[in-house]
């Protein structure tokens, strides 16, 4: 067991070192040299220029300049300086990250919330009542939502719950950008909470109807397995309830497969979020990383494809700990 | 599909249909597909508008409709922008006063071409690795493996976008292109995974035996003996990379990083005139038209998806009514 979590960190250690220099060597061969701003100023000398170009090191060749970029980024405990600046102006890297990452977990969490109370329950009732009026209607729906890119849907519940909504009602429901009105500080405490909801439920709600239609499909599927398997057959056979059977037979073991869904899904939600964010104007992470992408700013690009990639890795690792934590058939080689 | 009872074999007729005296044909797999598949409902109904899309798009040429690019105007010479659907334009008209109707069909060549692309290179990349490693075995297969797990790990769309900026550089002009090889590199991963799976079972059984004794080679062993008997997941996985690529390449178009316009794609157009709509010009048919051309073809792409495994998977009994 020790020696299996062992062998994977390693494995994700090497992963996350390869995911580096991929991201590194595109990063370098994209066009847009990150000075090209400062150059196109007629006021910044060329001399200017080559100090700066000196102070980022950006005239050491690509590879000296990686192995100074990992050989800090690692030493992550050196807040704020470790993962380097931004080629914008006098902020930290780390700081603008960290900044960012609430923005990204409030988004993230109420949304995988949601999807996780709403989309599993909804599984294992479809899974109860299989080829119901109600079964058919959700799956469907499932089935549509699984097949829409985030962004139309989050642009349609713009265009419809935010645009349309105020247009009828007269009144401003939801927001469509931002994580708070530019007046929230001088607001009561009531009317925070009221306004953070305003922005919220838009940009989470997108992102975990897609999560519902996945959830709910797998935990249908997950469910419908295990009632008709012959462990199940045993217990109606032995006479017990129905809430009986299902609750305590069927549902404990429906819900594994569901749970390896779920971790897996939190860093597809953490990659994604690059798009929601965009849509919704959030100020989170994955807009950070678009436009430090349109700008070169590589160090930003790197320290969030880097915290994305750490999240996909233990999220992984975590997965298969809790299945087989759940599931004792599993074993590990 | 290959009829697998070839040759002068008498017919094999199942104990089942004799008692009941259903069935006198030979049951081949070819049928047993067709059966099933025909019994899925939705997926025929999938196969079908999958067919009209495909053939809309394919024949665009013949189809009375605007150029794609091209500015419209009035008899007054005006240019007529952002025009809601009328008579003349069912599917009205773009910020730039370009025809959406002929712009949807012609964005869906693109996009069509990019997801199939996509497929056939997942399809190629992922049954070599995955049959090298499956039949092989040993070191050989540890290593595309641990490769495979890699790209399995990397974080999908941070990555995407990472390399769509830079191939788009590489290959000015021919985003279709640079967008398909972009996707297949990332996406081939669950493929080989499910074929070394298959072959690793395929390989130990009796007629790869048969064939090895009879003194085949490996490459023929590999493609004539065990890949027919793979089929199937290939098949389906393909499909499926299908409507995921279509969704990717829409979501990177929306990014900034796909086709870049006069040239329309789906998710480009969407994404466009979800900007304009949301920024209060109300244009909602800039959104609406190629988002549901989109939904539609990728719909029909899972469903078909389902189908075929469903009809493939020989596991599967005929419950479904």
């Amino acid at each position: 067991m020790l020696q299996y979590v062992v062998r994977r960190l390693v494995y994700g250690l090497i992963t996350l070192l390869a995911l580096s220099i991929i991201t590194f060597t595109l990063l370098q061969n994209t066009g847009g040299d990150p000075l090209d701003r400062l150059k196109a100023n007629p006021r910044i000398t060329q001399q200017t220029i080559q100090e700066m170009a000196e102070f980022y090191g950006l005239d050491q060749p690509a590879t000296k300049q990686y192995l100074t970029w990992a050989g800090n980024f690692v030493q992550f405990w050196n807040y704020p300086t470790a993962w380097g600046r931004s080629f914008q102006g006098p902020q930290q890297v780390q700081e603008l990250v960290i900044n960012r990452l609430g923005g990204t977990a409030r988004l993230m969490f109420t949304a995988l919330g949601l999807a996780v109370m709403i989309g599993i329950p909804l599984g294992i009732y479809q899974a109860i009542r299989q080829y119901s009026f109600f079964d058919q209607a959700t799956t469907t729906f499932s089935f549509v939502t699984f097949s829409t890119p985030i962004f139309v849907l989050g642009i349609g519940l713009q265009i419809i719950l935010a645009l349309k909504l105020e247009q009828w009602t007269g009144v401003k429901f939801f927001y469509t950008s931002g994580m708070n009105s530019t007046s929230f500080s001088d607001l009561s405490f009531g009317a925070r909470i009221g306004d953070t909801l305003q922005h919220l439920v838009l940009p989470a709600v997108s992102i975990a109807l897609i999560s519902i239609a996945g959830y709910s499909r797998y935990q249908r599927a997950s469910m419908l397995e295990v009632l008709h398997s012959d462990y199940l057959r045993t217990a109606k056979a032995k006479g017990l309830s129905r809430r009986s059977v299902i609750v305590k037979h069927a549902l404990r073991n429906a819900l594994i497969p569901v749970i390896t869904l779920v971790s897996l899904d939190v860093a597809g939600v953490l990659g994604g979020a690059v798009i929601t964010e965009s849509i919704f104007a959030w100020p989170g992470m994955g807009r950070l990383y678009i436009q430090a992408i349109a700008i070169n700013d590589w160090p930003i690009v790197m320290a969030v494809v880097m915290l994305i990639g750490f999240m996909v890795v233990v999220m992984n690792l975590l997965a298969d700990l809790a299945y087989g934590w759940l599931d004792p058939r599993v074993r590990y080689d | 599909m290959t009829d697998r009872p070839s040759g002068n074999e008498p017919p094999v007729y199942s104990a089942l249909d004799e008692a009941e005296g259903l069935s006198v044909e030979p049951v081949t797999q070819w049928k047993l597909f067709k059966t099933r598949f025909v019994r899925h409902r939705l997926a025929m109904l999938a196969a079908v508008v999958l067919g009209i899309i495909l053939l809309l798009v394919l024949f665009a040429d013949l189809l009375p409709l605007q150029s794609p690019t091209e500015q419209l105007s009035d008899e007054n010479g005006r240019i007529v922008n952002l025009l809601s659907p009328r008579g003349e334009y069912w599917f009205g008209t773009d910020e730039l006063g370009q025809d959406v109707m002929a712009r949807v069909v012609y964005g869906g060549r693109t996009s069509l071409t990019v997801a199939v692309l996509t497929g056939l290179m997942v399809a190629t990349f992922g049954t070599l690795v995955g049959s090298i490693a499956g039949y092989y075995g040993g070191w050989v297969d540890t290593l595309l493996m641990r490769f495979t797990d890699l790209i399995l790990s990397l974080p999908l769309l941070p990555v995407a976008i990472v390399a769509a900026a830079w191939l788009r550089e590489a290959f000015e002009g021919r985003e279709a292109l640079s967008l398909s090889i972009l996707l297949g590199t990332l996406l081939w991963g669950t493929l080989a995974r499910i074929v070394r799976a298959e072959f690793l079972s395929l390989r130990e059984k009796e007629f790869v035996e048969a064939a090895r004794a009879a003194g085949a080679r490996d490459r023929r062993i590999i493609f004539r003996h065990i890949l027919p008997n793979a089929l199937s997941p290939i098949i389906v996985n393909a499909t499926l990379v299908i409507g995921i690529a279509i969704i990717l390449e829409a979501a990177l178009s929306f990014l900034g990083f796909g086709v870049r316009p006069p040239e329309p794609a789906w998710g480009q157009m969407a994404a466009n005139g979800g900007r304009l709509a949301v920024g209060g010009s109300g244009a909602w048919w800039l959104v609406l038209f190629p988002s549901f051309a989109l939904i539609i073809t990728v719909l029909s792409v899972n469903f078909l998806g389902d189908g075929l495994r469903d009809a493939l998977d020989p596991t599967q009994t005929i419950e479904r009514k």
